[in-house]
């Protein structure tokens, strides 16, 4: 009962941080138009936070470089679990149009865990939220 | 006996420690729904109907999430700080008349609670200073200097304002004093001014915009409360809640004659206490998040100037306006 209203309350309100780990900025703008009136994920408990302590899901556009790579994982130690990551775009998944660069990681996932993957160059807002619903459905499972 | 029950009841349940939880969780949703609603949005809408639920759904989810404390933070103020903050703001609700149950007044009602509340609001202010220079961070510790900056301005007009009110009634007890507004018309509309920059000031005291430069996310990441997580950040999103209630509770009890008003027929007084009371506290928290919707943030300068040039001499003004009027004998 009392784990039945912590999951609950995980599903209702998760809290994203927004990090651009070396994206071209198209999937920054896509990330924000979903917390815009247009899409509006307040309806669903969503807020963007600023500090990295108080969220929930690590939303990550752009495949790592190799200089922000130690930024990142510090910025995953610092938030508190349980934790998600949500790599948003062809780049956060594979490297995209940046594979194979000297200066690039091919991925989000040769550096920290993720959860899922939105591909799409940039992925529209619909397939970000799309994205998140995948997530709390994983937590629902998840015993 | 049956009285003294009664009081416990009225000290537990309503309109008590439950009660005001239920009160600040509520506010905190009509706030962020109609602020929502101003911009086109729907905001929480998934979470019990219309999105009730959602910010009891958060305060859970915090509360079960890991709480991390920084090695570099002084431990003790980083403890401290929110469960003292929550206390505070839960202290004071309890001399502002809300439903009187028992006596006809608020439940620790005295003469001279007005100081106190004001002493309580400052302490709080002083508090998230405190929280912030003890997380040791540097967002957090411009964060905290900019809230004990933002404290010097808005504190004073806001004294004089709540003590002008106490000043038209002839006490400075709460409860009497929203007595004496409800039933003196004349009363009521000579502290319109007041209660306008009363309503300023409590936007400044709650750090929402345009005065929400201590947590400017733009600038400073989330200000003093940058390093707070889990069931620390659950205590002050709780605490700030309480805050807002209490600001709306005091202002509706000191301008607006909080729950007293005219009876309603057919009903028992005490219904129309609540009544009344949530009526002009929902419109007061209508109006807070009006503002937050209309503005933008002001610089910290521009905030310190503007309520030393403008709010400080309004209020000052209001209080001889006051002063003239019982001279006079206007204001019976
Ligand atoms: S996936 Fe495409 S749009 Fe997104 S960051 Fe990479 S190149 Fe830019």
């Amino acid at each position: 009962m009392g784990l039945g209203l912590v999951k609950w309350s995980r599903i209702k309100s998760p809290w994203i941080l927004h990090f651009n780990s070396g994206a071209c900025n198209a999937c920054d703008i896509e990330v924000l138009a979903v917390l815009t009136p247009r899409f509006d994920v307040e309806r669903f408990g969503m807020l963007l936070k600023g500090s990295p302590r108080h969220a929930d899901i690590i939303v990550i556009t752009g495949s790592v470089t190799r200089q922000i790579r130690d930024r990142l994982v510090r910025i995953y130690e610092q938030t508190p679990e349980p934790k998600f990551v949500l790599a948003v775009g062809n780049c956060a998944g594979t490297g995209g149009v940046f594979q194979q660069c000297y200066n690039v990681y091919e991925g989000v996932d040769k550096v920290i865990p993720v959860d899922v993957y939105v591909p799409g160059c940039p992925p529209r807002p619909e397939a970000i939220i799309h994205g998140v619903v995948k997530l709390l459905q994983k937590l629902q499972e998840a015993s | 006996m049956m009285r003294e029950a009664l009081g416990v009841v009225e000290l537990l349940v309503f309109p008590g420690f439950l009660f005001l939880s239920w009160l600040a969780l509520y506010f905190e949703w009509v706030d962020r729904k109609f602020y929502a609603k101003l911009q086109y949005r729907y905001g929480p809408l998934y979470t019990g109907p219309k999105g009730f639920l959602q910010p009891f759904a958060d305060f859970v989810k915090l509360l079960a999430k890991e709480d991390i404390v920084p090695a570099a933070v002084d431990r003790f103020l980083f403890t401290l700080t929110p469960i003292l903050m929550l206390a505070l703001a839960f202290y004071a609700l309890f001399y502002v008349p809300i439903v009187p149950m028992v006596r006809n007044v608020a439940f620790g009602a005295f003469e001279g609670d007005l100081i106190l509340v004001i002493f309580v609001l400052t302490m709080v202010g002083f508090l998230k200073f405190l929280a912030g220079w003890g997380s040791t961070n540097r967002f957090s510790a411009v964060g905290a200097v900019r809230t004990a900056f933002q404290l010097l301005g808005y504190e004073i007009p806001l004294a004089v304002v709540l003590l002008t009110a106490g000043m038209g009634a002839g006490t400075l007890n709460i409860s009497l004093i929203a007595q004496k507004v409800a039933s003196n018309g004349i009363l009521a509309s000579a502290l319109l001014p007041a209660l306008a920059i009363s309503i300023v000031c409590f936007q400044a005291e709650l750090e929402r915009i345009p005065f929400d430069i201590p947590e400017a996310e733009q600038e400073i990441v989330a200000g003093w409360l940058t390093e707070f997580s889990g069931r620390r950040l659950a205590l002050f999103r709780f605490a700030t809640d309480l805050e807002l209630t209490l600001a709306a509770a005091l202002t509706a009890a000191l301008f607006l004659g909080g729950p007293y008003g005219p009876a309603i027929p057919l009903i028992p007084v005490q219904v129309s206490y609540f009544l009344w009371f949530m009526f002009k506290t929902t419109v007061i928290v209508m109006v807070l998040a009006n503002i937050r919707a209309l503005f933008a943030r002001l610089r910290i300068d521009q905030m310190v100037h503007f309520s030393w040039r403008h709010l400080l001499i309004a209020a000052v003004a209001e209080a001889i306006f006051i002063q003239v009027l019982l001279a006079a004998g206007v204001i019976a």
